[in-house]
């Protein structure tokens, strides 16, 4: 894998998947250096860019693999309260959530709680 | 300078101030060794040690209730006096329920010996503590078109266990008099429809035999809001579980309400008017009259927030089959407050926990004037005269006679309230879809017909006592309080 691509993994669990074709693994490859405002069409060189981090990865899922009702994945430009991100099985949360800078073959994934209960 | 109404000023320093999301390290704070995995409340966790945290919380919070008389948290001895009945919706509660109950009271242990085991009163960690464990699932796609049934997804995943025996219903068995006899209801005397459109609920009696499916129809159709129908549904649902618990001779009855859902319940359901019966949303007694076994309904996960539930059944891999999403749902009551709640619990983690622990605090004025008669909760007495009094209203005068029966004094205020509030939205449309030859009239569920004549024969008796020489003999079909 050349620098400046980074290898990952997403997978969704709860039943977010169904919004993504019902496909629960993905194995994706993003650019080490994305646009700083998220717009995950492709960008002018000149535009600002920071390091691939989570914040990125939401908007790119969101653009290129989400199916439909973005309102059920996407909120005020986060997750929507109610699902959980782990970075390599550890919450987000403990990690810097979307501010966390996405290293080469990282895992993460997206559980909804909302799946009923 | 600004033309707002509001104080900006005010208004700016009214927004709660967000804590870190964890409080100090990412160390765990039990083992004090491990990088954290998980964070809960502010609390740091390992994957090694949230399992045996997560179980404890379970325990602690469903082994004090039960044995009959509370033994206090130092219980040693379990003895149910009873089967044990599990609520499963297919949901992500239920989901971690079935498999933390399996786990701790049914995997690994061998059958109970003792069919008495109130007498034996000791409680050997090899045998099972409860003898039968039922999991029972309502299905309700019966009340919309085109929603999937899911009676199948849910038998596999309960059949994935051993030492469950599963349950399925439907909503509609309600109205099915082949259910409430196979769980020890007696054939009623003519089934008892109700007038809808009269506050005052019309009883009337009826012959028209119809399937339970249109019934259901009917009666949901009939409800005067949209929001009334998910309020009607749970208690359906809740009917049908009481019932079928009483059907296992179970002792206990668990629902795999989180603190998460917990906190949705209760807002909505003072939201709705069932304010009275607060405590009974956490934790009832249910059907101990005349003498029976009651039936004791505990929420185990009531400490544990929905995001343990969710790393709990990632971690362990469970399937959760989901529960499908009732049409006009997510703008009901419900829905609302549960984007509310769950968006507070995103940002303020500890503050879900403080619904909870506030509304265990309050306790109605006044004492129960009686059992409502479909949802089978303690209710106040004279809803319709309170309703008068707080309420500016220019109703004409009620038609009912004096001597024409009426369901209204045998409902709790917010079971009266589902079925005559009418939404602001749509004056006066209420009936109009109920349908059918039958015009205004209702079927009731079955509980209610027999619990309304039973109530009925006794007031009569109460009339009339000093007047009688002996007790008078149980008529057929009301014996059993059902």
């Amino acid at each position: 894998m050349s620098e400046d691509q980074i290898l990952l993994k997403v997978e969704f669990g709860g039943g977010l998947e169904l919004l993504f074709s019902n496909e629960k693994k993905h194995a994706l490859t993003l650019p080490a250096r994305v646009p700083a405002d998220n717009s995950t069409s492709p960008a002018p060189s000149e535009k600002e860019t920071k390091p691939l981090d989570i914040a990125y990865l939401i908007h790119w899922l969101r653009d290129h693999r989400l199916k439909e009702r973005a309102e059920l994945f996407m909120e005020n430009d986060t997750v929507r309260p109610g699902i959980l991100v782990l970075i390599n099985d550890t919450d987000w949360e403990l990690e810097g959530e979307g501010g966390y800078e996405i290293k080469d073959r990282d895992e993460i994934v997206f559980i909804s709680t909302l799946h009923g209960g | 300078m600004s033309t707002s109404c509001g104080n900006p000023t005010v208004e700016k320093d009214a927004l709660m101030p967000r804590r870190r999301k964890f409080d100090r390290t990412k160390t765990c704070i039990k083992c004090k060794d491990n990088q954290g995995n998980v964070t809960i409340r502010h609390a740091v966790y390992c994957k090694e040690c949230f399992f045996p945290m997560l179980n404890q919380k379970f325990k602690r919070s469903l082994e004090p209730t039960i044995n009959p008389i509370p033994d206090g948290p130092r219980k040693k001895n379990l003895y149910p006096p009873g089967n044990l009945l599990i609520a499963f919706s297919g949901g992500l509660g239920s989901t971690v329920l079935l498999d933390l109950v399996h786990k701790g009271y049914v995997a690994s242990r061998k059958p109970r010996e003792d069919a008495d085991a109130a007498v034996r009163k000791k409680d050997p960690k090899n045998e099972m503590v409860w003898k039968e464990v039922h999991v029972c699932y309502v299905e309700v796609c019966g009340a919309f078109p085109a929603m999937r049934d899911r009676t199948e997804d849910v038998r596999r995943v309960v059949e994935s266990y051993d030492g469950f025996k599963f349950v399925p219903l439907r909503v509609e068995d309600s109205f099915d008099t082949k259910w409430w006899e196979s769980v020890g209801g007696k054939p009623d005397k003519g089934e008892l429809r109700v007038d809808i459109t009269n506050e005052d609920l019309i009883l009337l009696p009826s012959s028209n035999a119809t399937s339970p499916l249109s019934a259901l129809h009917t009666y949901l159709s009939s409800l005067p809001a949209p929001t009334a129908i998910p309020t009607t549904l749970q208690t359906l649902t809740r009917l049908l579980l009481l019932h079928t618990a009483r059907a296992t001779s179970s002792s206990h009855f668990l629902f795999g309400t989180c603190l998460t859902s917990l906190s949705v319940s209760l807002v909505s359901l003072v939201a709705q008017g069932g304010g009275f019966n607060i405590k009974e949303e956490v934790q009832e007694d249910w059907g101990g009259e005349g003498g029976r076994q009651a039936v004791r309904i505990v929420r185990p996960l009531k400490d544990i927030v929905m995001k343990e539930c969710a790393m709990y059944a990632w971690w362990r891999g469970l399937e959760v089959v989901g529960q499908e999403v009732w049409p006009d749902a997510r703008q009901g009551i419900g829905g609302i407050t549960k984007d509310f709640i769950v968006g507070l619990e995103k940002d303020y983690p500890s503050t879900v926990s403080t619904i909870t622990r506030t509304c265990a605090k309050l306790a109605p004025k006044e004492t129960p004037a009686g059992i409502c008669t479909l949802c089978n909760r303690p209710a106040q007495g004279h809803v319709q005269d309170w309703k008068t009094r707080i309420s500016i209203r220019s109703l004409s005068p009620s038609l009912a006679s004096p001597q024409q029966p009426s369901l209204a004094p045998y409902l709790c205020y917010m079971c009266h309230t589902t079925l005559t509030s009418k939404s602001s939205k749509k004056p006066s449309s209420g009936s109009s879809s109920a349908g059918g030859e039958e015009g205004n009239e209702v079927p009731l569920p079955l509980w209610v017909g027999a619990r309304v004549r039973r109530m009925e024969r006794e007031e009569m008796r109460d009339k009339v006592k000093e007047f009688l020489l002996d007790k008078e003999e149980e008529e057929e079909g009301y014996a059993e309080p059902i």
